[in-house]
């Protein structure tokens, strides 16, 4: 590693840094130019209702339309959210100045140092997203991080970059629990790696399994668990390892409806974090388990109930679930309406999914 | 009529009262000692009202031994500078009963002035003490008195009577009475409060036996008109009233003994013993209009017997046949009925026929009536169908009873003469309401007169909203001609009335701090007991009281919904208060300023922006 390329990553990660402190900074400036001049301070805050969440097709994910509600300290029914998200701003722009992450069950305790209550953690959760919203950035960006629960495991070197940290290195194949994927993962420069492809997998399970099994080594791998839905902070990384490291990322998730829309949610977003830009790998691939595999491998099942039947049918609206394999793989489970987890291939063996599973379908991604 | 000169008349023993009292409120120590104060306060008030004086009483309970415990007799002395009576009226004003100064149609706190004369009498029977009367009309001279009632007779005993000279008119009453202050306490300082209240042009002191003063100073510089004595109103009067009226209307045929021959004499200017019968005729037709009406009627009669004075003292007179224009009379000396015929084309008989039958409709409506003129009467006699001649001494009992219902019906009677009454005024009222209560919101109302019964009544209201007001309203404060009601709230047709209000419907929720007065003023108050406490809910009042107390809820309504705004306001404001300086204080530092933007301006702004 040349002393450049470090040069060039730190620089890259203050440049972020800066950029978030710079946009803040202007949101406070206009803020304080409000109330000297005697205006009542207002922020536009881009719609999050149903009817203003698009699909776009270029970019692959959804997005936010164009209408945006007026949130002005004016209107004394909404005085005090104003103040609230002004002093999230404020909270958000020391934490990054400082370099200290904070929860979101942080952000709503911080509050009551402030004399700003919020009822409940929803609603600080909800200021959070409104932030996000008006300075179209993840609350990652402005150091605020959800709870951990998915990991990773691979050939990868890192550098961090949180305070105390810095410029120490780690290796994330050194401990074979995995490592929780956190803010100063999420934060930390990516190094290098000898892997060439990420296998995010849905459960913990069989990510013990893949580490056990040296998936890692045997398919030159970064193994990450996503824990059901992929949290953002692993979304982001999943980008980064995409985007920094070229990269492939392939996932395996259950052979259900909801397994096949984590996968979706990884490669083109969810409605949720519609307002967001930087969470999706619009080239991940999904390769199992799909409904056509249940029947290729013969494998044990159970039946949907009603409300993955019910959630097939709300897929099939979406305008990602138009065409190629997901149309298709929809369309299989809503016929057969039965299902199988991963753990099903243990019924040939607790290695069957690491010795004949995962070979083929990676095989086969590569003609997807 | 309106001459407001006293008649003072006696008319019945005391011993009924002894007896009765109970009925006067004179049950207990405990109530005689509060009735005994509001008896001689209510006098005082009643005697300057009638002279338009401010009142400025003074009241003192002295306990004659502060040591030992109640009840025990107590010295209650009530002082007022009001007009006094006469040195020569004072011994039967305090030594008699029913000797009263009040009969007559008009407003005062009591009936019959009797009350007084009932505390005087039971301060007697229970401690055996004389009252002590001072009193000055003139302000000069004041005579004092120290009288006992004599039961039996119903007479006054004078033990003492001096008089000096003073500076200032009054009248000052002193009587010792068995008394319970430890439990009349509260309600006689509650009956001082509320009178100075519904009284705001008078001063009221109380000195209690307790050492503690209560002042009450006047707060309104103008006095409510006297009221004046008024006949009645046609509307709601019954046909027993109709009856009494008539007998009043009519002189009956007279008595003709010796006082009334030798009056008819000296009317006459006879000074020879036996004049002739023609000689008499002659005299009286040339005195003709100077005669009384009972004089006139014996000389008719005699024009129709034809007999002198003398053959007058031998008969009587039995009955006057009008129909059949004879006249019966009992012969003493022949000891039997005998009759006469009358010339019914006599100047004579026409006199008599006026006598007996009585007045015509029309002038009893006119004369006995009030706001009753001759085209008025005229109507009504029509729609009543009857004729304008109509003589009331033939009216049958059918016919009475259809002219008590025709009175009743119709419409076109000008509404009853409230000069009567005294209500206490909106202003004075709105003054003292402010002044006692010192209230956020107050609004009155005096509703216009209306009649129950004939007797004409005026309802005040008065509403009072905020400010020092305790919660837990309404309170209600019932007045009735000036007297606080103080106890049996449950029964009155004023509660009644405001519990029947939806108070929700005006915007008035929770335990409010809200306050109703209501004052009702009449001829007669129409109580439910004796007691004098409670007002019966006849409905003409009733319906009075519902109007008035719509009009000031609605009142109370627009303040409320104006207060409620002026709230939000407020707590908005609050809010700004809140939040800006919060505001100011991150986006400085999100600006990395350090000087604070000025946002006091925002504060200042008026914020009218609607939430909605």
């Amino acid at each position: 590693m040349t002393i450049d390329k470090v040069k060039a990553r730190k620089q890259k990660a203050n440049e972020k840094q800066q950029n978030i402190i710079d946009i803040l900074k202007d949101h406070g400036a206009k803020v304080y130019g409000d109330l000297d001049s005697g205006q009542f301070p207002k922020f536009s805050i881009p719609s999050r209702s149903v009817s203003n969440i698009v699909y776009d097709k270029k970019l692959r994910q959804y997005i936010l339309g164009n209408s945006a509600a007026l949130r002005s300290s004016r209107n004394s029914s909404q005085l005090r959210s104003f103040t609230q998200l002004m002093w999230l701003a404020f909270f958000a722009n020391r934490l990054t100045h400082e370099k200290k992450s904070s929860t979101l069950r942080d952000v709503y305790y911080s509050s009551q140092a402030f004399e700003i209550e919020f009822e409940d953690q929803s609603e600080s959760d909800n200021i959070i997203v409104d932030l996000e919203a008006v300075l179209s950035k993840p609350r990652e960006d402005f150091h605020i991080f959800p709870e951990e629960r998915s990991s990773i495991f691979g050939d990868l070197n890192i550098e961090y970059t949180i305070p105390g940290y810095e410029g120490k290195t780690m290796n994330l194949s050194n401990h074979p629990d995995g490592y929780a994927i956190g803010p100063s993962l999420t934060t930390a420069e990516l190094v290098d790696t000898t892997a060439e492809i990420v296998i995010a997998i849905e459960k913990g399970g069989l990510f013990t399994r893949f580490v056990e099994e040296q998936v890692d080594k045997k398919f030159k791998s970064i193994i990450i668990n996503t824990g059901g839905q992929a949290p953002r902070s692993t979304r982001t990384l999943l980008k980064r390892l995409h985007d920094e490291l070229r990269l492939p990322v392939i996932v395996l998730t259950d052979g259900d409806v909801y397994g096949e829309h984590i996968a979706m949610v990884i490669k083109s977003g969810s409605a949720n974090a519609a307002h967001l830009r930087e969470l999706t790998v619009p080239d991940a691939k999904w390769v199992g388990v799909w409904a056509t595999d249940i029947e290729k491998y013969k494998l044990p099942t159970i039946p949907m109930t009603e409300s993955d039947i019910k959630r097939c049918y709300d897929l099939q609206s979406d305008p990602r679930y138009q065409e190629g394999i997901w149309k298709k793989e929809l369309d299989v489970f809503l016929k057969i309406k039965r299902k199988a987890e991963l753990e099903a291939f243990s019924k040939y063996g607790l290695t069957n999914i690491t010795d004949k599973y995962l070979p083929q379908k990676l095989e086969l991604a590569k003609s997807l | 009529m309106s001459s407001i000169k006293e008649k003072f008349n006696q008319i019945s023993p005391s011993e009924f009262f002894y007896r009765n009292r109970d009925l006067a409120g004179f049950s207990n120590p405990t109530r005689s000692l509060y009735t005994a104060v509001r008896e001689f306060v209510e006098n005082s008030l009643d005697a300057c009202d009638q002279k338009g004086i401010f009142p400025d009483v003074h009241m003192s309970i002295k306990a004659v031994d502060p040591e030992k415990p109640d009840p025990k007799p107590y010295i209650l002395t009530v002082k007022d500078n009001g007009p006094g009576i006469e040195s020569k009226h004072v011994p039967l004003a305090f030594g008699t009963v029913l000797y009263g100064s009040k009969f007559g149609l008009k407003q005062a706190r009591g009936m019959f002035g009797l009350g007084a004369t009932m505390a005087i009498l039971y301060g007697q029977i229970t401690t055996n003490k004389p009252v002590l009367v001072k009193s000055s009309p003139d302000g000069k001279i004041q005579d004092e008195f120290e009288l006992l009632l004599d039961i039996q007779k119903n007479k006054p005993v004078i033990l003492k009577h001096t008089t000096k000279e003073v500076t200032k008119q009054g009248l000052s009453v002193s009587i010792c009475l068995e008394g319970d202050y430890a439990k009349a306490g509260a309600k006689i300082k509650d009956y001082v409060y509320e009178t100075s209240l519904i009284t705001p042009y008078a001063t009221i002191t109380f000195d209690d036996p307790k050492g503690e003063k209560f002042h009450y100073s006047k707060i309104v510089n103008e006095m409510p008109p006297a009221p004046t004595i008024i006949r009645p109103h046609a509307h709601g009067i019954d046909v027993e009233t109709i009856r009494r009226m008539m007998v009043d209307s009519q002189i009956e045929i007279p008595n003709i003994d010796d006082i009334m021959v030798e009056k008819v004499r000296k009317d006459l200017g006879l000074t020879k013993n036996n004049l002739t019968f023609s000689g008499i005729m002659d005299k009286a037709k040339k005195r003709w209009k100077t005669l009384s009406r009972p004089v006139r009627i014996v000389v008719s009669l005699m024009s129709f017997l034809k007999m002198d004075f003398d053959k007058l003292n031998k008969i009587r007179i039995d009955d006057i046949d009008v129909p059949n224009k004879k006249l019966f009379y009992w012969d003493f000396g022949d000891s039997q009925s005998k009759f006469v015929d009358m010339d019914s084309e006599s100047f004579y008989y026409k006199q008599m026929i006026g006598t007996v039958q009585g007045e015509t409709l029309t002038t009893f409506l006119t004369k006995r009536f009030q706001r009753i003129g001759s085209s008025t009467a005229l109507k009504f006699v029509e729609f009543a169908g009857f004729k304008p001649e109509k003589r009331m001494g033939t009216m049958t009992n059918e016919e009475l009873v259809k002219l008590s219902d025709s009175l009743q019906k119709f419409e076109d009677f000008l509404s009853p003469d409230p000069s009567c009454l005294a209500p206490l005024g909106e202003e004075p009222l709105e003054k003292g309401m402010n002044k006692f209560f010192k209230p956020d919101f107050c609004s009155v109302i005096q509703r216009p007169a209306s009649a129950y019964s004939g007797f004409p009544f005026i309802v005040e209201m008065g509403i009072a909203y905020g400010g020092e007001i305790r919660t837990g309203g309404p309170h209600v404060y019932r007045f009735a001609n000036r007297i606080p009601l103080l106890y049996d709230e449950g029964s009155d047709v004023v509660l009644k009335v405001v519990n029947d209000t939806d108070w929700g419907r005006y915007k008035v929720k929770g335990e409010p701090p809200f306050v109703i007065v209501s004052h009702i003023c009449s001829t007669r108050i129409p109580y439910k007991t004796v007691g004098k406490e409670n007002v019966a809910d006849r409905q003409e009042i009733e319906r009075e009281l519902r109007l008035g107390l719509q009009f000031l809820s609605r009142k109370l309504a627009a303040y409320m919904s104006k207060r409620g705004q002026a709230d939000m306001a407020k707590k908005r404001a609050n809010l700004y208060a809140k939040y800006l300086p919060l505001i100011a204080t991150f986006s400085t530092e999100l600006a990395g300023k350090t000087k604070e933007p000025n946002y006091k301006k925002l504060l200042e702004e008026e914020i009218i922006v609607d939430d909605r």
